[in-house]
């Protein structure tokens, strides 16, 4: 064990003194929460001032259009046609940024079109979109009914069928909250291929420099590829804690000092549509706040999902390296280990399609598979933890990483066997039969 | 003691070595020979259980050979192997841990070993930056850090230059007058002849011969005597009469001469110095045995 940990201990300082090692802890995160900025951002680009035409032939709108006018938006109208070559190419309609076209029939199918030259932010949308409902609203009121208003948008509202999971009736998960737990597997599953190739890569170069020998003298087999799979472990740890640990700083500084005002009721007051106006109209899904920014900084139980993450992370950590040391075991050179690594991809890229899987199939036969299947069960576990899971099916999970811890170990064993019946075939490519003879002879 | 009874080891089908049986005494210097894919090195490997017999096994102080006398052992591969990236002084710190050192002891004797082999200047020098030669040294002392009663050196003083190769050799005495077992496996015969105690030489994975070095050269030897005589020449080829052959005289000084002669029988040192003496005053007479290489070439020639 002492010597394992030896081993290990040094494998570690090895990526440790990597100077790209230590660049990717700090350039990681960073690169990680300018990807979310862009992510908060992408909810809010587009232009925030426009120039409206509205082309209204009928006189519907009456000239008239927004109870409280703001700067960012400006609205003209015309009473004629416009065609949309003319709007475009005319210096006549060159200072407008976008054409809404109301004629007769949008009282009967309520279809509006507005043609822009440069997309609105979702703001803006928002407002026009508020704006217009509104302004055609009180047309249809005065025209067809004898209705006030207010009487008018409480029986206004459609039908909303709403698809939920019978194991969660309150729709508190949703396919966000599923992409998550998809990214989380998916980081996972990329420090693993990163940290796991490590290992091959470690025992072949060991192998080539024949210092195997003498550490063969010192240590057992398997001794040696626990050192290989907890060194690289404890790399991918401290990579991982230092990269969590920042992009949390990341996301504190991105909402005190960054973008802080993606987190205030006030989000939307450029274009002064309030909370209260949005609910009037029945817009509340579309609340101050952007999705990405509920997402990230609401929605995602980090207490939870953290803790598991970690746990999962090892589980799969330990199976997928167990993997990689029978692969470096075997193969004789670097090109040899290209040839093997090539099962182990095929593994990681089965375990990516098994995180989409259980997003988009959560109840089928083949996530059960997957769930317990020891190289995809990490990535099954991290959408379903993201998504929510019963206590039942939690235990379900713990089993699954069970499984793993298991067959890991029962790999390890058969790569140290291998390592050791294979270390005088240098520069000698394994044949599967080789294989055999080899595990027949430990 | 190291004991091993009719160790045989077999790679897919070929017989790597063959029920080779020997015994090796505490306290020895212990030469293994042989031409070029004899077996020393799978003979080494197993000692080192690098490898698992096929069959026969091997006992230390009789008991069978495992994982704690393994440790115990100072070993040298024959394929010189480091961690590039690493420093010297760490990689024998870590290489003395490995074998059970504390740190402050491995760092000890890493440091004391540099000294004695006057490479201090080397301590934080990458393994990457070392000459092949540099770096045999930094693995010699990594394999004997540990202070092991029994070192098992595979082609210890290959790929070292001439002044290196003393600097083993005087370690390797060293060793033997503190009483350690050393084991190796070379091609140099004058080393052999210089420091074994015994040697085995392994032909075609098997057993040729394990006898004391100078056992094994008298085993081979032809009758040449080296003979320096004061007198007549003449006398002194006449008495050689038909028992034995002059090949050489050569005249020293004043009626001094040097000789060469070859026995043409089975003739005893104190018969040459009976039928001479009586001819011409003999001042030396030396039996002139066979190098380890006629030895060698005779030994693996003669099993072809």
């Amino acid at each position: 064990m002492r010597n394992s940990w030896l081993l290990a201990w040094r494998e570690f300082l090895e990526r440790w003194n990597n100077r790209s090692f230590r660049w990717m802890l700090i350039l990681g995160p960073c690169l990680m929460v300018l990807t979310i900025y862009l992510l908060l951002l992408s909810g809010n680009q587009g232009t925030n001032k426009m120039k409206v035409l509205i082309a209204d032939p009928a006189n519907l709108l009456e000239g008239k259009i927004a109870s409280n006018p703001i700067e960012n938006v400006q609205y003209f109208f015309y009473d004629d046609y416009v065609e949309l070559n003319p709007f475009k190419t005319s210096p006549k309609f060159n200072e407008f940024d976008a054409l809404v076209e109301v004629n007769e029939k949008v009282l009967i199918n309520k279809k509006v079109f507005l043609f822009y030259k440069e997309s609105p932010s979702l703001a803006l949308k928002m407002k026009l979109k508020f704006d217009l409902e509104r302004r055609v609203e009180e047309v249809m009121i005065t025209q067809f009914t004898t209705m006030s208003e207010e009487d008018f948008r409480s029986i206004k509202q459609p039908l909303n069928i709403d698809f939920r999971n019978v194991n969660d009736p309150y729709g508190q998960s949703s396919d966000e909250v599923g992409w998550v737990g998809f990214s989380l597997g998916y980081m996972m599953m990329f420090f693993i291929a990163f940290f796991g190739t490590n290992i091959t890569r470690s025992i072949n170069r060991e192998k080539s420099s024949r210092i195997s020998e003498v550490l063969l003298a010192s240590v057992r087999p398997h001794q040696l590829m626990m050192g290989k799979i907890a060194g690289n472990w404890l790399a991918s740890l401290v990579q991982l804690g230092v990269w969590f640990a920042l992009v949390g700083i990341g996301l504190v500084i991105l909402k005190t000092w960054i973008v802080p005002e993606f987190f205030t009721p006030e989000y939307l007051q450029g274009v002064q549509v309030t909370g209260s106006q949005l609910k009037e109209l029945g817009l509340e899904a579309n609340a101050p706040q952007n999705d990405q920014v509920q997402l990230v900084y609401q929605r995602i139980n980090y207490l939870w999902l953290l803790p598991n993450f970690f746990l999962f992370f090892i589980g799969t950590y330990w199976v997928f390296a167990s993997f990689f040391t029978v692969m470096g075991a075997m193969s004789g050179d670097h090109s040899d280990g290209q040839q093997f690594a090539i099962p182990t991809w095929i593994l990681l890229s089965l375990s990516i399609f098994s995180g989409y899987n259980a997003m988009a199939f959560p109840e089928s036969g083949l996530t059960d598979f997957f769930t317990y299947f020891p190289w995809t069960s990490g990535m099954v576990a991290m959408v379903k933890l993201a998504v929510g899971v019963s206590p039942m099916e939690y235990l379900f999970l713990c089993v699954a990483w069970i499984l793993q811890m298991v067959v890991g170990t029962v790999c390890v064993v058969f790569a140290g066997r291998i390592f050791k019946q294979g270390i005088l075939s240098f520069d000698h490519k394994a044949s599967f039969r080789q294989l055999a003879f080899w595990l027949r002879k430990s | 003691m190291i004991e091993v009874q009719e160790l045989t080891k077999v790679f897919h089908q070929k017989v790597a070595l063959e029920e080779v049986s020997m015994r090796i005494q505490p306290g020895q210097v212990f030469g293994l020979i042989g031409p070029n894919g004899a077996g020393k090195t799978t003979f080494i490997r197993l000692l080192n259980q690098i490898i698992a017999p096929t069959k026969g096994s091997i006992k230390v102080h009789g008991t069978s050979l495992n994982v704690q006398h393994v440790r115990s052992f100072g070993y040298l591969p024959e394929e010189r192997g480091l961690f590039r990236e690493m420093r010297v002084l760490d990689h024998l710190v870590f290489l003395g841990k490995l074998r059970g050192l504390s740190k402050f002891e491995s760092n000890k004797a890493a440091l004391d070993w540099l000294e004695k082999f006057e490479i201090t200047s080397w301590n934080n020098r990458k393994i990457s930056t070392l000459s092949k030669g540099m770096a045999q040294k930094v693995q010699f002392i990594g394999s004997i850090l540990h202070n092991p009663e029994i070192v098992i050196l595979d082609e210890p003083l290959s790929g070292f230059d001439p002044l290196n190769v003393d600097l083993l050799l005087e370690q390797m005495r060293n060793f033997k007058a503190e009483g350690k077992t050393v084991i190796f496996s070379t091609h140099n015969m004058n080393s052999v002849e210089e420091l074994c105690d015994e040697v085995a030489l392994i032909h075609q994975g098997k057993l040729v011969a394990k006898e004391h070095v100078l056992t094994l050269r008298s085993a081979y030897k032809s009758g040449n005597f080296k003979l320096r005589f004061r007198g007549s020449k003449m006398a002194f080829a006449h008495a050689l009469w038909t028992w034995f052959e002059l090949l050489t005289c050569t005249e020293l000084s004043d009626s001094v001469y040097e000789a060469h002669i070859k026995s043409r029988g089975d003739y005893a040192f104190n018969q040459v110095f009976e039928r001479l003496s009586e001819a011409v005053k003999l001042e030396l007479i030396e039996e002139q045995l066979p190098s380890m290489q006629e030895v060698f070439v005779k030994l693996v020639t003669h099993e072809k």
